[in-house]
């Protein structure tokens, strides 16, 4: 089968069913937290409105926005639109089948026609689930990749991802580097 | 202006050298400033240190240095050749550039010891390998050995854990990082001599180039500023500048002609525009790696050589090593901050022959480096080692605590050669040339799995010594890919069995030499380089002599 998850196994995973009333959002509305980060959703090269939106709302969850910035910040989606265009197409193709699942999900269990309308417990709850699964492994990779590649690349606005990480990209540092360093010119062979 | 000298295709130029990493970068410099002219191949560019940038997601996630299927060259994988292969973005990794591998590579730069060389007839045979000693010793490479120290550049401090040595280092040791410190410290309480690491990284200028500045971008990146000492920072401007050599960048070579005297004079090859030439020449020193080198010769089968150029022993791609490898990481309380400076500065080599009482051959070493090469995104994509999320909130800060408070002891170790483990031309895949892509048939012999897992042990052993919070191992499984590619033009003194003499040169083709990865007859203990350049210095200084006396 393929490490996407099913549309059926994924109904039968989620037996315990969650029908809640979901805020429906529009894609201009989801897509301006992506434009925080300073780009134009409009000159996605090759993700639809909708896909960027969906997969934004994706990499939100896998790295949030809470006490310090996330994907949205970042900038990730951006960062995949651009990439997946320079000869990705095999990983473009997973993300959009795998797309299409997750939103024929959403209908059938929760009547919402996009994923990125779903509030933040619900996306967690259906992602909990096909974590493992091609689709979101590539979007997770696609995600870390995007926090944490040089600014260029169109993800990492203002080094989010670096500072997410405790990492400064400076060319030059000195010693001591660490904490078990620090002692160590004084002391030695301890 | 370009003051460098170009040669005619048809002028008969003194000497092709196909590869520009570490081995012919060497060579070139030795043969050009001695006065030969010179041409040298290489299948990619010509970067230099101001191109270089931090840039894992170009250098690790994209191909830019490595290339592989990404790039046009793709390459296949079996365990044995019962199996079909399969085809892999990389199975063997090594960068498309001048300098070659020396530009990415981690700069960790041990010797071979004596034993490597004799290691053999001292524990005979084993069965099921070809493991046999080497036509030279290590007395016969120690002057090359120095003069890579010297000429390329080594940063390292002599001491009684050293092999036998005629010239101390050039440049003291890399101060020690967190890692390395708590490796010693941990090695000391457990009774073992660890030392600093040497490394083919500047700690201060030599040469004309400038000491490292620390930035922690080594492993898979070309160094900024020109301190770690790859063939293209520390050999090509000197072959360059001795305006008797011409690097010719883009160039891919696809088949070595011979004349009917049975000698090499055409190297055939793929210009920078794609459109196919010939270069003349009175010999030719193939220096393309491990995996490229043995491609080249199968490619240039001929009537005369059907079986693939200087391969009448049937030894061109058998034997192929890697070196094992083994890692174990440890969580501590404090910042290890592993990102910064170099890959490692401190090791332990008590363990460079194991016992065979343990009832396994092989040895090794064990350094201390950053779980994941202290790169941002590989660590954001390996975290979970010690368990906890893998998305969301608790994601983000256990993200934070792996890059900054972890330390990994690595082991380094033997491969056995083995002749069913090859480097061979696959079957059905073509590269973008139209060449058959590389094909890799490799198995780990169970002695190196075993070796491995020892390591790791150790490995355990020392981060539980040195404090480590919480301890995990990466499980040692068998290799389906490496960046070490070592064995495939073996030397030997039986032109039966082995490609090339005690002097890299064919027993098949008097003017055709092999210098690079494919030379090496035993695995040493992991960290290649450094022996392949001295075998190059050792090379070239028989070609000049050898030239002098008319014998090429």
């Amino acid at each position: 089968m393929n490490k996407v998850l099913s549309r059926r196994s994924f109904l039968r995973k989620s037996s315990k069913v969650f029908r809640q009333s979901c805020i429906v959002l529009t894609t201009p509305m989801i897509l301006s937290a992506c434009q925080k980060a300073g780009k134009d959703p409009s000159n996605f090269k090759i993700f639809s409105m909708e896909e960027g939106a969906e997969f934004a709302a994706i990499a939100s969850r896998i790295i949030p926005s809470d006490d310090s910035p996330g994907a949205n910040e970042a900038g990730v989606v951006f960062f995949m639109d651009n990439v997946l265009n320079d000869g990705r197409e095999p990983e473009y193709e997973i993300l959009k089948e795998g797309l299409r699942s997750l939103q024929s999900v959403c209908v059938e269990r929760l009547g919402a026609i996009n994923f990125y309308g779903l509030d933040a417990s619900q996306q967690d709850q259906l992602l909990e689930e096909i974590e493992g699964g091609e689709f979101f492994e590539t979007l997770r990779y696609l995600t870390i990749a995007g926090m944490l590649s040089l600014p260029e690349y169109h993800g990492n606005k203002n080094n989010i991802g670096f500072q997410m990480l405790g990492f400064e990209n400076r060319h030059a540092w000195g010693s001591p580097y660490g904490f078990y360093d620090a002692d160590y010119q004084l002391e030695g062979d301890k | 202006m370009d003051f460098r000298i170009k040669y005619s295709n048809n002028t008969k130029v003194d000497f092709v050298i196909v590869g520009s990493g570490a081995a012919g970068g060497v060579i070139a410099k030795e043969l050009s400033t001695a006065g030969f002219s010179v041409v040298v191949f290489e299948q990619g560019p010509h970067l230099k240190a101001s191109d270089f940038k931090h840039d894992e997601w170009g250098y690790k996630h994209n191909g830019d240095l490595v290339w592989g299927k990404r790039k046009g060259h793709p390459q296949t994988f079996r365990k044995s050749v019962e199996e079909k292969p399969t085809e892999r973005e990389v199975c063997f990794g090594y960068a498309h550039n001048v300098g070659g591998s020396s530009v990415h590579f981690s700069g960790n730069f041990w010797r071979f010891r004596p034993i490597d060389f004799n290691e053999a007839s001292i524990l005979g045979p084993i069965e099921g390998t070809t493991f046999t000693d080497w036509p030279i010793t290590y007395e016969d490479l120690e002057p090359y050995y120095t003069k890579v120290d010297w000429e390329v550049g080594v940063s390292g401090l002599q001491g009684s854990w050293d092999p036998p040595r005629s010239r101390d280092y050039p440049c003291k040791p890399m101060p020690a990082k967190s890692a390395g410190v708590l490796l010693e410290r941990a090695g000391i309480a457990l009774g073992y001599n660890p030392y600093p690491a040497p490394v083919a990284i500047l700690s201060e200028p030599h040469n004309g180039r400038p000491g490292c500045i620390h930035c922690g971008f080594c492993n898979g990146f070309g160094c900024e500023v020109d301190a770690k000492s790859s063939s293209m920072s520390s050999m090509i401007p000197l072959a360059l500048s001795s305006g008797n050599c011409e690097l010719r960048t883009f160039c891919t070579v696809s088949r070595i002609n011979v004349n009917k005297e049975g000698n090499a004079d055409e190297v055939v090859y793929w210009d920078d525009a794609g459109i196919e030439q010939s270069q003349k020449a009175h010999a030719v020193v193939v220096c393309a790696n491990g995996a490229e080198t043995p491609r080249l010769m199968l490619l240039s089968e001929s009537s005369r050589f059907p079986d693939g150029l200087a391969n009448s022993s049937g030894m061109v791609g058998r034997n192929l090593m890697f070196n094992g490898w083994s890692s174990a990481e440890g969580i501590f309380d404090q910042p290890v901050n592993g990102y910064k400076s170099i890959p490692t500065t401190r090791v332990i080599h008590d363990f460079y022959s194991i016992d065979p009482r343990h009832g396994f051959y092989g040895g090794g070493g064990i350094d201390s480096r950053h779980p994941s090469d202290g790169l941002p995104m590989r660590s954001a994509l390996d975290s979970g080692r010690f368990g906890g999320a893998r998305w969301g909130s608790e994601y983000k800060k256990l993200v934070r605590k792996e890059f900054t408070h972890t330390a990994a002891f690595h082991g380094h170790s033997t491969s056995l050669p083995l002749a069913s483990n090859t480097v061979t031309l696959d079957e059905t895949l073509k590269d973008k040339w139209g060449r058959p892509a590389l094909c890799c048939t490799y198995k780990d012999h169970p002695d190196d799995i075993a070796t491995a897992k020892f390591f790791q042990d150790r490995s355990v052993e020392l981060l539980e010594a040195a404090g480590a919070k919480k301890i995990n191992r990466t499980p040692v499984v068998e290799q389906e890919s490496n960046v070490h590619l070592l064995g495939t033009c073996r030397m030997g003194n039986d032109p039966e069995n082995s490609v090339v003499d005690r002097y890299n040169r064919s027993h098949d083709v008097a003017n055709l030499f092999m210098c690079d990865g494919s030379s090496l007859v035993t695995s040493g203990r992991g960290q290649p380089t450094m022996t392949i350049m001295a075998l190059a210095f050792r090379t070239a200084d028989y070609i000049i002599k050898a030239s002098k006396r008319n014998e090429i």
